[in-house]
């Protein structure tokens, strides 16, 4: 493989992050394969996030301005094959998101393509292209190369770099597959604000059973959240408990993350939430007992009382922001 | 469905083989696969049209008694992908074989789970949908059929869509949509009589390879992560004093 593609996800006239993260990974990756770098969008959306894209420095960027595309799979498969296809052996980049492995592994079936999933690092070695992912709730990392002309990397988010830089992206438009497609959406609902989830958050503040309740959910923890600019998440006894919705839940049966800090408030550290958790760059937990699992792989413990130390820790840290405005 | 290792086990890897070590590790059924089997029994006793629920596993010969299991919750039969010749697949054989075995069965509505404790990639549902040349519907939440229709609750990050789609499809479903029954001692029992088909690799009549030699992705490398070592314990005396020593941690570590 010698090109490399960005799938590129959006919602409300903005490119995820991770999306972002794709694009300037496509460049780096693309250069050292001596090939060019694309990005692929789909809906009807698509020609005003492209002009974001050009930010990035990739070679084309493909264009399919088909509204109500982007709610579907299949026409993004289709899309993202022609271009695939015209390009060549390629390594086409998606986020490690819902919709992201969705596409790319229909992709992938498609094509006879290998996948890598949750990649955290790609290294390109005498022209062949390896990826590097935890495994085992990050127990062990493996690197595994593609033996196949194509190839597809789901990357986590918030692990790549998302640098922009001038580029000359030519804006090409896809041909419509003039399909019908079989899926219909009858129904689009919003339930929650639209937050960055904890997989993208830089910042995450989980609570766990020692919340004791949905409240601490809606009003101390989400606090803190904003005042540090992250997304609150939960432990599996907490959303077990129906507290917080299956969607913040961080853990082996929830979303493995990886954001600059992760806050653990009330949450023992079991080995199911730890496998969640355990790569991220700094965790500090907040625990009324000093004994917790959580304790032998936090940065730092603060054993005390969270309902008393969260609330002064989101006042503490508005301070601190305010000195440096 | 798919056969692994008990989640609540902590799991390690062997320093010297590089393979995680099973000794002492149950073996179980996936925990995202019971959601779907569950939905698709609620499913099959809402219609109560005669549809049938079939279990459909790529596992080893010695996992029978797990997909039993299964039988045992209330699925009418289960056809089993056993051969020496599969270990080693990837995301793409796996999906592979499981088409033909799942075409050979035949099927209106194939439910899967959304991902397994084990590899966690999340790719086998659009893979296998891709595979059997049908529409994929992900993250279902609720599952219902009416006029000719699968309709369902699919989630997003943020909500969901109301989507639906005729069969034959796939689904994948999450936890959210229902709580997995326990056999009964009844189903148990019955369980014993179900019909069980195991499926060898010269059953399915495939054309590509599968198992390791069809594999689109070689492992090269097993690394251990850095390790994570015990940080600093500070006991605070109230809530001022444990939020100042975690803004001063975090002041050090240059994250404020």
């Amino acid at each position: 493989m010698r090109n490399v593609i960005a799938f590129i996800e959006h919602k409300n006239g903005q490119a995820r992050r991770v999306s972002l993260e794709a694009a300037s990974t496509a460049r780096a990756v693309a250069d050292l394969l001596g090939g060019t770098a694309h990005a692929v969008i789909v809906g009807g959306d698509a020609a005003t996030i492209a002009q974001q894209l050009q930010t990035y420095p990739l070679d084309a960027i493909h264009i399919l301005a088909d509204a109500g595309a982007e709610k579907l799979i299949d026409p993004a498969v289709d899309a993202l094959t022609s271009v695939a296809q015209a390009a060549g052996p390629s390594l086409i980049l998606v986020g490690n998101t819902m919709i992201g492995r969705d596409v790319g592994s229909r992709f992938a079936a498609r094509v006879g393509a290998g996948v890598n999933a949750d990649v955290i690092e790609i290294v390109v070695d005498g022209g062949r292209v390896a990826c590097l992912s935890p495994k085992l709730g990050g127990l062990t990392i493996t690197t595994c190369a593609f033996k196949s002309d194509y190839g597809v990397a789901a990357i986590r988010p918030n692990v790549f770099a998302a640098k922009q830089a001038a580029g000359a992206a030519q804006i090409v438009a896809i041909a419509p597959s003039g399909k019908a497609y079989a899926v219909t959406v009858e129904e689009e609902v919003e339930e929650a604000a639209a937050e960055l989830g904890v997989e993208e958050a830089s910042v995450v503040v989980s609570g766990g059973r020692g919340m004791g309740g949905p409240e601490p959910f809606k009003t101390i923890l989400r606090d803190l959240a904003d005042a540090l600019g992250g997304a609150v998440g939960a432990s599996r006894a907490a959303v077990d408990a129906g507290w917080i919705s299956h969607g913040h839940q961080v853990g082996q049966t929830g979303k493995t993350i990886s954001p600059q800090l992760y806050i653990a408030v009330g949450i023992s550290g079991a080995i199911q939430h730890k496998v969640g958790m355990r790569t991220a760059e700094t965790i500090v937990a907040i625990n009324k007992d000093g004994g917790v699992p959580i304790g032998e792989f936090a940065d730092l413990l603060v054993v005390g009382d969270a309902f008393t130390i969260v609330p002064e820790l989101a006042k503490q840290v508005r301070d601190a922001k305010a000195v440096h405005a | 469905m798919k056969l692994v290792p008990d989640t609540n086990a902590d799991k390690r890897i062997d320093p010297a083989t590089k393979r995680l070590v099973r000794t002492g590790v149950e073996t179980v059924l996936n925990p995202f696969d019971e959601y779907a089997i569950e939905a698709a029994l609620q499913l099959k006793e809402k219609l109560a049209d005669g549809s049938t629920v079939t279990i459909v596993s790529m596992a080893p010969e010695t996992g029978k008694e797990i997909v039993r299991k299964a039988l045992a919750m209330g699925a009418d039969n289960a056809v089993m992908l056993s051969d020496p010749a599969f270990a080693g697949s990837d995301v793409w054989g796996t999906a592979y074989a499981l088409a033909a075995g799942i075409r050979k069965t035949g099927f209106d509505l194939v439910l899967t789970g959304t991902q397994s404790t084990d590899a966690i990639t999340g790719e086998l549902p659009g893979a296998l949908a891709e595979l059997l040349g049908v529409p994929g519907i992900t993250y279902a939440r609720t599952l219902a059929f009416s006029d000719g229709r699968i309709r369902v609750q699919r989630e997003t990050e943020t909500g969901y869509q109301a989507v639906s789609a005729p069969l034959p499809v796939l689904v994948s479903i999450t936890k959210s949509a229902a709580e997995p029954r326990y056999p009964s001692l009844k189903g148990i029992m019955g369980a014993k009589k179900k019909e069980l088909v195991l499926l060898r690799l010269a059953d399915l009549e495939l054309t590509a390879a599968v198992g390791g030699d069809g594999a689109k992705v070689e492992l090269i490398e097993l690394a251990a992560p850095p390790a994570r070592g015990k940080g600093r314990v500070v006991a605070a005396a109230d809530g001022a004093a444990g939020a100042k020593a975690i803004v001063d941690f975090l002041k050090e570590r240059k994250l404020l």
